[in-house]
């Protein structure tokens, strides 16, 4: 068991390494580099495997789009990353996150709070309740730039004036009036871009933002992606965006990784999962997303059957088996390990070991 | 054929209070003079961003909130003024399906009386019939009967929906109000809930009234599609003509907007580029509620307000500047 776990491992570190060795053999390229990531829950009803190994690799300035369906450990990810796991019931059981040469699983208290923030800032799903009602907008910026970044602003003051120049980069029109509002004055859209003004404030390396644009409008959506976009042009931000919306991924991404039942199942550029997805279930959600003409042309939407198992009872061998339509015999008994058939692309799936 | 449902003139307004003791202070026109109609067997999707009013229309369809002015009419039946009698037989007409599973199913009671429920309000058969009615719906929407005795909590969204689906055609409606029971669930989940809506279709040859912002999902399921914009029609067209040469300049900004599943070549999204749409939908004192963000409004738009006129086979549009098209 130990013997196989530890062939798995290593077989899924080459293929991942070989990934950027391909494309920029320079590893300075590599922001955040995460090694065999295992989070498991300790529940009353059993362990649950919400991180099952991960490997995965965030490049500097780019953008990495993490899909997949709800449960299958986009958020439990994120919040590893961060070291923001409730522990317990859970518990980061092993494997490294690797952020500009250091790991942050290794650091103590008073060392991750340095980098949270700070160097990785985060944004979530819903912009509303993530705000504090009872302040205003300006204050709680304020208090991000006085906790980190003294040196930039070591007054009251000093902090407004950044506030204020935050909320101008991020659209918010007439800063200098709209600081002194409470959340609930603003919209959805507008407490989403407050949200990236407090994750900006401090310049990071990298912010994740898990679904940041999930609760807001397609309008909306579509301004806030576009800003997000600008503003890592700016300041060269690498961005992990956690999403399920395959078209966010499309528009904004430049490296795309699937995840199911807490593993990347598949791993490459938006151009190659967009024009030749390999893992059955990259290929299903593809063909089950509706389209104008299809109707028109009398198709049925193409639906994979079943539903993702909990994490509780997985199935044998491959996750994914019971609900594939390439299943082969093997999948039913062994995991698969992580295959890379061509230069820049890794899945998990037995049908690429030639690769 | 003549429409399942007639609405004409509808209106509905809220009104906005402010400070300690409730001044008002203006209304919101919520729904401003809707005209619309569903036909027999076809699908009607209902598209605009939250607060365009379109939860608030269903709602006045379902007769669950009195509407200002105007009327709907369902299978000739006068919904607005509904009484008793009347009403219990709109309502069994006209059922609805909610956009969050988990919160729309009672999770202190089991499957089997969850589904059963409406048709014990409308008084429908014996117990015994009702059971059987249970199980015929059940594989209607394909779940299995062992499920009845178990509770909501053990269920996935997908066949949470599932067992809302069945519990609306309980009583076989006509007419089934879908605000958005597609966009809780994941991609590949949402797919199979879609293809069960087309297919109970085909078979009970229901007609839907399909609200949604996912214009995907929309044009997909969609025989026609209305495009609302802060309480007011402002396109309604067959779905392909709408996808293919949207003519309202709204109808084309939410299009663009929608993020496509294929890579992007080049820079996308910059039109819409700090502008802002977002904007509580308070009076304007005349002409298009648009125009502010409209990038070819002129001086007609800010006098007159436009109406929902034909401009092409089963294409209607309230814009000065459409073009007739052939």
């Amino acid at each position: 068991m130990v013997g196989t776990d530890l062939i798995d491992r290593q077989a899924n570190r080459q293929a991942v390494d070989g990934i950027r060795h391909t494309r920029k053999p320079d590893d300075r390229d590599v922001l955040v580099d995460i090694q065999d990531l295992c989070t498991y829950f300790y529940t009353p009803e059993g362990v649950v495997h919400a991180l099952g190994g991960v490997d995965l690799k965030i490049g500097r300035g780019r953008t990495l789009g993490l899909v997949g369906e709800s449960g299958c450990g986009k958020t439990v990810l994120a919040l590893t990353i961060l070291r923001l796991i409730p522990e317990p019931p859970g518990k980061i059981v092993r494997g490294r996150v690797l952020f500009e040469g250091t790991d942050l699983l290794s650091l103590d208290q008073a060392g991750i709070r340095e980098i949270r923030g700070n160097k990785i800032s985060m944004i979530f799903q819903e912009p509303m309740t993530s705000l504090n009602p009872v302040f205003t907008i300006g204050s709680q910026i304020e208090e991000v730039l006085m906790l980190h970044q003294s040196h930039r602003a070591p007054t009251r003051k000093q902090a407004r004036t950044l506030a204020v120049e935050l909320l101008d980069m991020v659209g918010i029109p007439y800063p200098h009036r709209r600081i002194d509002d409470y959340p609930h004055q603003l919209s959805g859209g507008m407490c989403q871009r407050v949200m990236i003004a407090m994750a900006l404030a401090c310049r990071p390396s990298l912010m994740i933002a898990d679904e940041p644009t999930t609760a807001l409008d397609v309008t909306t959506q579509a301004q806030i992606l576009a800003l997000m976009g600008e503003l890592k042009e700016e300041l060269n931000t690498s961005i992990l965006l956690v999403t399920h919306d395959l078209g966010v991924v499309a528009q904004s991404c430049e490296d795309v990784a699937v995840m199911y039942t807490g593993n990347v199942v598949e791993h490459a550029s938006v151009e190659d999962i967009f024009s030749r997805p390999l893992h059955p279930y990259t290929k299903g959600l593809m063909r089950s997303i509706p389209t104008v003409d299809a109707r028109r042309r009398g198709e049925r939407l193409h639906a994979i059957p079943g539903n993702v198992p909990t994490l509780r009872d997985m199935p044998k061998g491959c996750t994914f088996h019971n609900r594939c339509d390439e299943v082969m015999d093997v999948c039913r008994h062994e995991r698969p390990l992580m295959f890379r058939p061509h230069p820049d692309h890794c899945v998990r799936c037995w049908r690429y070991t030639n690769g | 054929m003549k429409p399942i449902l007639e609405i004409h003139k509808l209106k509905k307004t809220f009104p906005i209070t402010s400070g300690v003791f409730r001044k008002s202070a203006g209304v919101v026109k919520a729904v401003d003079g809707v005209d619309l109609d569903i036909r027999p067997n076809e699908t009607l999707g209902l598209v605009g961003e939250s607060g365009c009013g379109k939860t608030t229309l269903s709602k006045m369809i379902l007769a669950l909130e009195k509407p200002d002015s105007g009327s709907i009419r369902f299978e000739g039946l006068d919904v607005v003024n509904a009484r008793r009698g009347s009403l219990s037989q709109v309502r069994r007409g006209i059922q609805v399906v909610f956009q969050d599973p988990f919160g729309s199913l009672n999770p202190r009671r089991k499957i089997g009386s969850i589904i059963e429920e409406p048709m014990i309000i409308h008084r429908e058969g014996s117990r015994v019939q009702r059971a059987k009615r249970v199980r015929e719906l059940l594989e209607m929407v394909g779940l299995n009967e062992d499920i009845l005795p178990r509770y909501p909590h053990e269920f996935s969204g997908g066949q949470r929906q599932r067992i809302c689906i069945a519990r609306a055609l309980a009583v076989n409606p006509r007419l089934l109000i879908c605000d958005e029971p597609v966009s809780a669930l994941d991609v590949s989940i949402q797919a199979q809930v879609i293809n069960l809506l087309v297919d109970l279709q085909k078979e009970l040859k229901l007609s839907y009234l399909f609200i949604s912002h996912n214009l995907s999902v929309v044009g997909y399921i969609s025989h026609r599609v209305a495009v609302m914009y802060k309480g007011r029609i402002v396109e309604l067209a067959d779905a392909s003509a709408l996808f293919e040469s949207p003519l309202h300049p709204y109808t084309g900004c939410l299009m663009d907007a929608v993020p496509e599943a294929r890579p992007r070549k080049g820079p996308v999204l910059r039109s819409l580029k700090r502008g802002g749409i977002e904007q509580v939908s308070t009076d304007l004192p005349s002409g298009c509620a648009y125009r502010a963000w409209c990038p070819r409004a002129e001086e007609i738009c800010e006098r007159e307000t436009p109406v929902l006129e034909k401009k092409g086979k089963d294409h209607f549009v309230a814009c000065h500047l459409a073009a007739p098209q052939d």
